[in-house]
């Protein structure tokens, strides 16, 4: 392990920390704006996060040892996550770091553990979250892989940095345009989005996510809202340095990162607006028609493997 | 050349985009969209057409494009639309054997078929290779795609959509497989375009009774005032 790749796994997560609840007030902005409402100021979240730190935690008496790894568990494997996503640097590759199949099973068991969750505390609203979780993973997942294998297939790598830097070197392949939709998707999906989700309320009986971090408090409960966005963050820039690379630093420059960072912030505001729009222009979609949406991504997905294949 | 190579670039962007709007076309429920659907899809074909001219020169892709842009990303979008506003059906969630998942896991499968066999008969040729290859495949899978969109929809304005969408299919594996006579896909525009119109006479009035069905085609101004009885 080299002294730049060190330098690469720090800049990375702290800039992963810094800008993630960035997007996730901007989204609530965008859907605020169409809505016709002002919406929270853009620093809301990070004011929200600092608060939840300072609060004392409460345990549900019947929660076991789960309730209280999991906000360390779920956050540890989404950093841990971030680091192999390049968001503005991309270094050599060191050790398995980057590789796409890791960076699924450590996203899955971040879901593992915030389902396990909602049901430790035994609060109904727990375990019906967390088993429409269940249900819902049970169903994207096969689709995830299909869309990270034809990524694969497309770059010839498995390593997400290789992928990165094949795109920056200027990759022209119009089976990038049916990717993008697949992750965008995915991002949709798996960050509980809403034609999936509703992000927005703590109220509802359908609701999934928020119904398994119902039980949190405190600064677990900051942990889990943390680690929600920076999943969000990382997926985002997944999406953008595949699709649109142009300005991501593949050589150790102060200069050539700031400016990498800058861009990214600009390219990544530009994709939260998106799903704020898509977001406002959608209703939550019935349970049982989920698998439509997903079918999509799949198919997309598996033609560009097909393509790839065949061709 | 690099411009060609550029127009060819840009030819697989729209080959992209036809299958983004045949998924699209396939599993959507709302009607409106799925017009905006067909005329992009035609709009993209448009532009295939313009493309293919700027390489290959040959006039009759030129008036294909100039026809295709106004029959089937104007009128015929135009006359559906306003066809859909008059029925106020806003949707098409009624489907028939297929839903929307399984028909796009099902289209799916039809290109790798379809894949399979044209590279199989087209082995050895020099078309095989090149993009002319994959305009043809996807002009059989659209087709195919039309006509589940046809029979897996219950409303007759979806099916007629199924139906344009196939006709679609036809004109991009023409473009790019067997140059049809200028005639015929003129010919076929105008099959299309009254089409359309039985379609309207149909959807406004087979739910309905005899006189019911003679007041809305007065409705629609379908028929002259003077044969309305007394």
């Amino acid at each position: 392990m080299n002294a730049s790749f060190v330098l690469y796994m720090i800049l990375n997560t702290l800039l992963v920390l810094a800008l993630a609840p960035l997007f996730i007030s901007l989204i609530k902005k965008v859907k605020a704006a169409t809505q016709g409402r002002a919406g929270p100021p853009l620093l809301q979240t990070y004011a929200t996060i600092v608060k939840l730190l300072k609060k004392e935690v409460v345990y549900s008496p019947n929660s076991s040892w789960i309730m209280r790894v999991t906000p360390y568990i779920s956050m540890a494997a989404i950093l841990v996550a971030a680091l192999f996503v390049p968001l503005a640097f991309v270094p050599e590759e060191v050790g398995g770091i980057g590789n796409i199949i890791l960076f699924l099973y450590l996203l899955a068991l971040a879901k593992f553990f915030t389902a396990l969750a909602g049901l430790d505390a035994g609060s109904s609203f727990g375990g019906m979250g967390s088993s429409r979780e269940m249900s819902i993973s049970a169903i994207i997942e096969p689709t995830t892989i299909i869309v990270f294998a034809a990524l694969a297939f497309v770059f010839k790598t498995l390593s997400i940095f290789g992928m990165f830097s094949t795109s920056a070197g200027g990759f022209p392949a119009p089976t990038l345009i049916l990717m993008g939709i697949s992750l965008f998707i995915i991002i949709i999906v798996e960050t509980s989005r809403i034609p999936v989700d509703n992000p927005e309320t703590h109220l509802e009986l359908t609701m999934i996510h928020e119904g398994m971090i119902l039980e949190q408090s405190g600064r677990n409960l900051a942990l889990m809202e943390l680690s929600a966005a920076i999943k969000l963050t990382v997926l985002m820039a997944l999406l953008i340095n595949l699709l649109a690379p142009f300005g991501l630093a593949t050589t150790l420059t102060a200069a050539g990162i700031l400016l990498a960072a800058v861009l990214f912030l600009i390219k990544a505001g530009i994709l939260a607006i998106i799903i704020g729009l898509f977001e406002s222009s959608m209703s939550k979609m019935r349970f049982f028609r989920l698998p439509n949406l997903f079918a999509m991504a799949f198919f997309f997905s598996t033609l560009v493997i097909i393509i790839e294949v065949f061709s | 050349m690099s411009d060609a190579a550029l127009l060819q670039e840009a030819i697989r962007v729209l080959f992209v985009v036809i299958i983004i709007t045949a998924a699209y076309i396939i599993s959507t429920r709302n009607l409106l969209s799925l017009v905006s659907a067909y005329a992009l899809q035609s709009l993209t074909l448009v532009l295939i057409a313009l493309s293919l001219w700027m390489i290959e020169g040959a006039p009759v892709l030129l008036a294909i494009a100039g026809i295709s842009l106004i029959t089937k990303t104007l009128v015929i979008p135009y006359f559906i639309a306003n066809v859909q506003e008059k029925i106020r059906i806003k949707r098409d969630i009624e489907f028939h054997f297929l839903n929307p998942t399984t028909s796009l896991l099902l289209s799916m499968a039809i290109i790798l078929v379809v894949y399979i066999a044209l590279s199989h008969i087209m082995q050895g040729t020099e078309a095989r290779e090149s993009l002319f290859f994959f305009g043809a495949v996807l002009g059989i899978s659209l087709m195919m795609m039309g006509m589940m969109v046809t029979f897996s929809r219950k409303r007759a304005i979806t099916k007629v959509l199924g139906y344009l969408t196939m006709e679609n299919g036809v004109l991009l594996f023409g473009l790019f497989v067997t140059e049809l006579p200028f005639i015929i896909e003129f010919l076929i525009i105008i099959d299309l375009i009254i089409l359309v119109i039985l379609t309207t006479i149909l959807t406004i009035g087979l739910d309905s009774t005899l006189e019911d069905y003679h007041k809305r085609l007065h409705r629609f101004h379908l028929v002259e005032e003077t044969e309305e009885g007394p």
